[in-house]
């Protein structure tokens, strides 16, 4: 028999990016919260610049539970599975914001209504054949004040392009006008950023230093950048770098109105008789407790968002909670991140310091910023020259045609260049489509005998168009910079991602979605929903800040509804 | 960099090894001393001692491969026995430098053995260019291989330059 334990008000499942933000505005109202983590407090000593440590062993970012749901993956419904090399879900007190790049991007105004924008400019044949693709159920404006919550809460770097129409050349001027300033100037200007910057002018786009979650300068009691160079999959040794352990979570718990439950495994969702909320089931040290919620706020990783959804099967919903659409799972999105476009230069570039949110970024080729007719695609893609470079990850480099991969002729092409090679980061807008979604895979079990989540995406032309264009327009930065190689790796589409969308849609059709545009079931009262899993469009940037804006304005609903 | 202060250094750091037991945590072995012969021959092909430094046996990648196996890459190692067992059966230990190249290059191509060269060869790249605190890097040669500056906690405007030398700090931060 499960442990039954007192009612509060909100049950958060996962304290991590979204449901760490979250738990601030609830618990600041007042409001009783319990948040429920199926990981604990990471130990500081474990973030250290050991890149066998951080990224080859992955010992940061690796977590039991994450590894025993390990998604599956297929191309389609006729195609083979196959288990995905890993998990990217993290368990622990701060998520995945312990670790990720910090890249805190807003989305822009034509995100949330491409549908409409797309036929409005180049008629409905143009919208990808096979998508599902929706305007949001919201606009930039009714979203961006909670943008502007957030990059105060968390401590955002960056410099405005656009504040109230007024457009600054020093930041993104295709950026959505915003009210004010970012808390804080954007991270340092490096050597090789310069050469990039000059490069990107001499091309006539517009470069600037892309805004990240990381301290420039010391902000709430919290330093600036060190820029060792070790960010990536490791966590901040000093704390410069926003997670959400180290700000709103710590916040919320200075009100003493939550109470955390680490190690605590949710299993159900459960609902009473009425079809409302009931509570959460979990499993803490092999005991079973249900802790009794009137709200519950559904805050895992987009795969486990879909997939404890639809372990949660009742009377009222037989085919999982809040599924009686048939939505949960649909809409699902991985982001097309890459392709691979790597420079080698003539002398040392010096990427090895610094983190990978810092460098030179150019967004004249995402989204709708220029005429699409004849192209092709629709979107586009935001270019990111950045800093950090590990020694393993230097030597393993291509050796652009120009040496074997080892012996005494490798030897010396990696002595001599070494530091003067890079990759650079293309995210393409990325689109939903009747044939990419999440159900549970009906062979492949977790411990407890849960079907874990299966994975069916396949790659579209779309996505593979706009990508190959991005691909060719970061060449010509590279070579304008003054590479003396490029390489383009082919084009891929994404497999089990760290930027995984949809599955639990926000929308005002209970036929196409599962949240309505406050985040709350469309089916099921009292059941909100956080994360990546909402969003409609992933955007040509980083998910994390709408992620935590959103997660902010549907925990504010909750305050302000109850 | 000018090539004669490059090679200086070398001299210096292939003549005197830092012993690392004082940053390196007891070595625990699992290989057989034939089966680390094998696997020294091997991965000396593939960063052979020359005029850019030690090679990958001398810079303490075996150990680091043995080390591995015995712990974090326990699971690996069946597979990587089948694999030294292939290249012994063709005498690998016994041939020159030439003929082991050779068949390096052919295990390279080959469908069935492609898997194990290509684990090897990563298995080298972490060996030498890891943190020496797993028992490979000795003397810091891989990073001094690769002119890697070193890991730092923090960093300077002028540590981020490009087109410059970057005065390297050697260190260990594992533990």
């Amino acid at each position: 028999m499960a442990i039954n334990l007192k009612p509060v008000d909100v049950a958060v499942i996962g304290l991590g990016a979204a449901g760490g933000v979250a738990v601030l505005p609830l618990t600041k109202a007042g409001l009783s919260v319990a948040g429920i983590e199926a990981g604990g407090w990471m130990d500081p000593s474990q973030f250290r610049p050991d890149e066998i440590h951080n990224n080859i062993r992955a010992l940061v970012t690796s977590v039991p539970k994450a590894l025993q749901e390990i998604p599956t993956l297929r191309n389609a419904e006729d195609q083979p599975t196959r288990r995905a090399s890993t998990h990217p879900m993290m368990n622990a007190i701060g998520g995945t914001s312990i670790h990720y790049w910090g890249q805190s991007w807003r989305l822009k105004p034509w995100d949330f209504k491409t549908r409409s924008e797309v036929i409005r400019r180049y008629g409905v044949s143009a919208i990808p054949a096979g998508s599902t693709l929706e305007d949001w159920p919201l606009s930039y404006d009714e979203i961006e004040s909670y943008y502007d919550i957030i990059e105060r809460e968390i401590g955002v770097s960056g410099k405005a392009g656009n504040i109230q129409g007024k457009l600054d050349p020093a930041g993104n001027v295709y950026e959505g006008p915003r009210q004010s300033e970012y808390p804080m100037p954007p991270l340092r200007a490096t050597g090789y950023s310069e050469l990039m910057k000059d490069a990107a002018q001499k091309l006539h786009c517009k470069p600037f230093h892309p805004p990240s979650a990381i301290n420039s300068v010391t902000y709430n009691g919290r330093p600036g950048c060190a820029y060792h160079g070790y960010c990536n999959r490791g966590g901040c040794h000093i704390g410069a770098k926003n997670s959400t352990a180290i700000t709103t979570i710590p916040a919320a718990i200075k009100t003493k109105n939550l109470k955390i439950f680490d190690h605590a495994q949710v299993t159900r969702i459960e609902v009473a008789a009425n079809g409302a909320v009931a509570g959460v089931r979990y499993l803490r040290d092999r005991k079973e407790y249900f802790q009794l919620a009137k709200t519950v706020l559904l805050a895992s990783y987009t795969y486990e968002n879909s997939r404890l959804l639809l372990l949660s099967r009742s009377k009222q919903f037989p085919k999982g909670l809040s599924n009686n659409h048939g939505q949960v799972g649909r809409h699902y999105i991985g982001h097309w991140q890459g392709p691979p476009t790597l420079a080698l230069f003539p002398f040392d570039i010096n990427i090895w310091y610094g983190t990978p949110a810092q460098g030179i970024t150019v967004d004249d080729w995402s989204d709708d910023t220029y005429d699409h007719t004849g192209l092709g695609f629709i979107g586009g893609s935001v270019l990111h020259a950045y800093h950090e470079m590990h020694p393993i990850q230097a030597a393993n480099m291509d050796t652009f045609g120009q040496a074997p991969a080892w012996g005494s002729k490798w030897k010396k092409f990696v002595h001599d260049n070494a530091a003067r090679w890079c990759p650079s980061y293309i995210q393409t807008s990325s689109f939903p489509y009747e044939n990419t979604y999440l159900d549970l895979d009906p062979v492949t079990r977790d411990p407890l005998g849960d079907p874990v989540c299966r994975v069916t995406s396949c790659p579209h032309e779309n996505e593979m168009r706009a990508g190959e264009f991005a691909q060719k327009k970061m060449e010509e930065w590279f070579l304008a910079a003054g590479a003396i190689k490029t390489m383009k790796y082919p084009v891929t589409p994404p497999g089990v991602t760290t930027h995984a969308y949809g599955g639990t849609r926000m929308g005002d059709n209970p036929e196409t979605s599962v949240v309505d545009r406050w985040g709350f079931s469309h089916e099921v009262p009292g059941l909100g929903i956080l994360g990546a899993s909402v969003m409609g469009t992933s955007g040509a940037r980083n998910p994390t800040l709408t992620v935590q804006a959103l997660a902010w304005r549907t925990a504010d609903h909750v305050t302000r509804s109850r | 960099m000018p090539k004669n202060k490059v090679l200086s250094r070398r001299t210096v750091i292939a003549g005197a090894f830092v012993p690392v037991s004082a940053i390196t945590a007891a070595v625990k072995a699992t290989l057989s001393p034939p089966e680390r012969k094998i696997l020294e021959a091997f991965v000396d092909r593939l960063v052979p001692h020359d005029e850019y430094g030690p090679s990958a046996g001398e810079a303490g990648v075996v150990d680091y491969i043995d080390r591995s196996l015995s712990d974090f890459l326990a699971p690996e190692k069946p597979a990587l026995l089948k694999g030294l067992a292939a290249l012994d059966a063709l005498r690998f230990t016994a041939m020159s430098p030439a003929q082991q190249d050779d068949v390096l290059t052919s295990i390279e191509k080959s469908a069935d053995l492609r898997p194990f060269f290509l684990r090897v060869r990563q298995l080298t790249m972490e060996g030498m260019f890891g943190d020496p605190f797993y028992g490979g890097n000795r003397g810091y040669a891989g990073w001094d291989l690769i002119r890697y500056p070193g890991p730092r906690l923090a960093v300077s405007p002028e540590e981020q330059k490009a087109g410059v030398e970057i005065k390297p700090v050697r260190g260990s931060h594992g533990h």
